[in-house]
Order: C-alpha cells, then sequence, then structure tokens
C-alpha cells in the first residue's frame, strides 16, 4: 500500500521531469496538470505505467486495437511497433541513452580554470613584489646544507635521502 | 621545520609525537576506506547501475549500523590512550615557563637558578647566511636531551600558543592561567615551531626554537647565559 503510493509519487515527480528534460512528439499525450491522476513515466525500474502513453487513439490506432485482441502472430512489424509506441513512449535503448552534458559541464570546468591562472599570471606580473632574499639560489643551498648538518627530518624526511659518507643525495 | 612543500609530519622528535604520528596513520587508513566506498557509490549511481525498487532490507541495515559503530570503536579507543598517555607526568628533570608576550616569548629556569631572558625572532634584514627565515630567534630554549621537561605556560596580555610540531607539542598561553605541557626530546637537535594563537599584528614573528643538547652542554649555556 505505501510502496504503490510511493511509486506514484516518484512517477508524478519523474514525468515532470521528464516533460522537461525530454522532448516528445506524440499527440494525445497526458497534460500532467493534476498530479492525483494516474501519469505515464518512462523509468527503468518502473517498466509497466499506470497509463498508456497515447489517450486518444487516432481510427487507425483504434482499428489496430481491434486488430490486437486476434492473434498476434497476423500483426506485421511495424503493426507491433505502432503498438509499443501506443503503449509507450521511449524503448528501453532511448531511456537508457545518455545526453552530451558532460561536454558542457567539463568544458565549462575548464574554461574556468583557464580564466583563473590568467588572473594569477596577471598578478603574479602587475601586483606583487619580488620575494624574499632567501629564496636566491646562494641563500637556498645554503639553507639546505645547514639543514643537513642539522639533521633534520632524520627518519623519513631530507636528512634520510642524504647519503653523509659519499656527500651526495641518496639514488 | 618543515621543507618548502611538505604536507606531512615533521618527523617525531619526541615519543607522544611517535604515538600521535602513528595514530594519524592508522586514522587516514580507515578515511581512505571509506572514501574510496562512497566514492565507489557514487561512481555506481552516476552510471545508474543502482535501482530504487528496495523497500526492506533488514539485513544489509544491521551492517551498515554495527559496521561503523565497530569502525568508531577503533578509533576511539587509541585515540583516548594517546589522550591519557599525553596526562602522564613522570618526574620531569627540569620545569620551565614559557610567557607569551606580544610580540617574543620570555623562559623563565628557575629550578635551581633565576634564570630569566627573552626571544625575539631575528629581522629578516639581519639573518646569517642560510639560516631559516621567520624562524631563527636570538636566545633558544635550551634544554638537556632525552630528559622529561615540564613546561608551564602562560601570557602576559593576549592569547597565544607555544608550539613545537615536532616535539607534540601545542599549548595554549592563557593570561591569568597556568598550563602544563610535558615533552621528552629522542635526539639533540634544534627545533622550530610557530605561536598558534591569532595575537594581533606579528603574531606570525614570535617563533619558538627549542635546542636539546647533553646535559654537560645545557649546563655549560645555564651557567653561561646566567651571568
Amino acid at each position: 500500500m505505501l510502496a504503490s503510493r510511493a511509486f506514484s509519487l516518484v512517477g508524478k515527480r519523474a514525468l515532470s521531469t521528464s516533460i522537461c528534460l525530454r522532448a516528445h512528439g506524440h499527440a494525445g499525450v497526458v497534460k500532467a496538470d493534476d498530479f492525483s491522476l494516474p501519469a505515464y513515466v518512462d523509468r527503468r525500474d518502473v517498466p509497466l505505467p499506470e497509463v498508456a502513453f497515447v489517450r486518444d487513439l487516432s481510427a487507425q490506432q483504434k482499428a489496430l486495437k481491434e486488430k490486437e485482441k486476434a492473434s498476434w502472430t497476423a500483426l506485421s512489424a511495424d503493426e507491433k511497433v505502432e503498438l509499443y509506441r501506443i503503449k509507450f513512449n521511449e524503448t528501453y535503448a532511448e531511456m537508457k541513452k545518455g545526453t552530451n552534458e558532460w561536454k558542457t559541464v567539463l568544458g565549462g570546468v575548464l574554461f574556468f580554470l583557464g580564466l583563473t591562472g590568467l588572473l594569477l599570471i596577471w598578478q603574479k606580473h602587475f601586483m606583487y613584489g619580488p620575494v624574499p632574499h632567501t629564496f636566491s639560489d646562494e641563500w637556498l643551498s645554503a639553507q639546505t646544507k645547514r639543514m643537513l648538518d642539522m639533521r633534520i627530518n632524520p627518519v623519513e624526511g631530507i636528512s634520510s635521502q642524504w647519503d653523509f659518507e659519499k656527500n651526495e643525495w641518496k639514488k | 621545520m618543515a621543507n618548502h612543500s611538505q604536507l606531512g609530519f615533521q618527523d617525531a622528535s619526541s615519543p607522544i609525537m611517535e604515538e600521535l604520528v602513528e595514530f594519524h596513520d592508522h586514522a587516514l587508513m580507515v578515511a581512505l576506506t571509506i572514501c574510496s566506498l562512497v566514492l565507489y557509490l557514487l561512481t555506481l549511481m552516476l552510471m545508474e547501475k543502482l535501482s530504487s525498487n528496495t523497500v526492506d532490507a533488514q539485513e544489509v541495515e544491521l551492517i551498515w549500523t554495527i559496521l561503523p559503530a565497530i569502525v568508531l570503536i577503533l578509533l576511539a579507543l587509541p585515540s583516548l590512550q594517546i589522550l591519557y598517555m599525553m596526562d602522564e607526568i613522570d618526574e620531569p628533570d627540569l620545569t620551565l615557563k614559557a610567557i607569551g608576550h606580544q610580540w617574543y616569548w620570555s623562559y623563565e629556569y628557575t629550578d635551581f637558578k633565576d634564570l630569566s631572558f627573552d626571544s625575539y625572532m631575528i629581522p629578516t634584514t639581519d639573518l646569517p647566511l642560510g639560516h631559516f627565515r621567520l624562524l631563527e630567534v636570538d636566545h633558544r630554549v635550551v634544554i638537556p636531551m632525552e630528559s622529561p621537561i615540564r613546561m608551564i605556560i602562560t601570557a602576559d596580555d593576549v592569547l597565544h600558543s607555544w608550539a613545537v610540531p615536532t616535539l607534540g607539542v601545542k599549548t595554549d598561553a592563557i593570561p591569568g592561567r597556568l598550563n602544563q605541557t610535558s615533552f621528552t626530546t629522542t635526539r639533540p637537535g634544534i627545533f622550530y615551531g610557530q605561536c598558534s594563537e591569532i595575537c594581533g599584528a606579528n603574531h606570525s614573528f614570535m617563533p619558538i626554537v627549542v635546542e636539546s643538547t647533553p646535559l654537560t652542554y645545557f649546563e655549560n649555556w645555564s651557567s653561561l647565559i646566567s651571568s
């Protein structure tokens, strides 16, 4: 009881979403103005929606529905497809088909990353002053030597990577 | 001190810090496992490989309640063990006071002599070649190595915090209050730290430098500096 109510709620939500997202070209589609009425939904985990997709059948479609009451082997392939399209909006293949939205998202992300990069380059060039003199190569090498002499981080850090016997970095 | 792009901890120079590093490795592994699981489920959901037809799942609900409880216990037990370990004060050989001011530290060694001095950062313009910018001080805190040291931390004006990462020490310096911490250095060396509570304009420019030396050198130093 609760499950079927939950499903119909889900179905209505999915229908309103699918109306927004997917274009549908069939005439006679149930307009989901009244959410208390049973609605059609294309969902992989709801295989049999509460109503058929096409509600108002044309004369030709009505004739086909009459033919359906007889033996199904008499139906041609096209007729079977037409019957399917009366009952359902999309095939499973159409439902599972992805969109190209990921390309838009990825493009947007990369664009803004690039924009930020340009901003950073501009900042470094026009805004910031020079770095302190302790970043010169001479100072850095004296500093590194002092760190090694002090045995800073000797277990897994910098002093563990220096070979004190051979006076060179460990290979 | 840390390298320029160091992300992880500095190597431990005290037993408590060794314990903290191990616990951090353990906690990080737990976090990695959980994050991998969540990432996996997220990927499955985004590829639409998970259906939502389930309404009743008592067994899996039991598992995903019990399992996180076990994970939390696995985190809490070592954490509490280290917490209590930190509070053990085992007969310190030396007690010294660190007092935070705006913007320098002052230290008092009053166990045997009446020794006190201020410790100011060395400005970058006066820095000798190869010394560490914003980390060096004029008077270091010299202590004997491999001896339990008790620190009493307080402040003179505003909040400061006395921190030395490699020793696993960070204690707030609060005016009108004496906070106690202790550590034992496992090796000789010079250990750097920085004030860790915002205290005004020069908060980034009042570092802490602890020099751990064998006892004879410490005694040498203390007799020299008090004269």
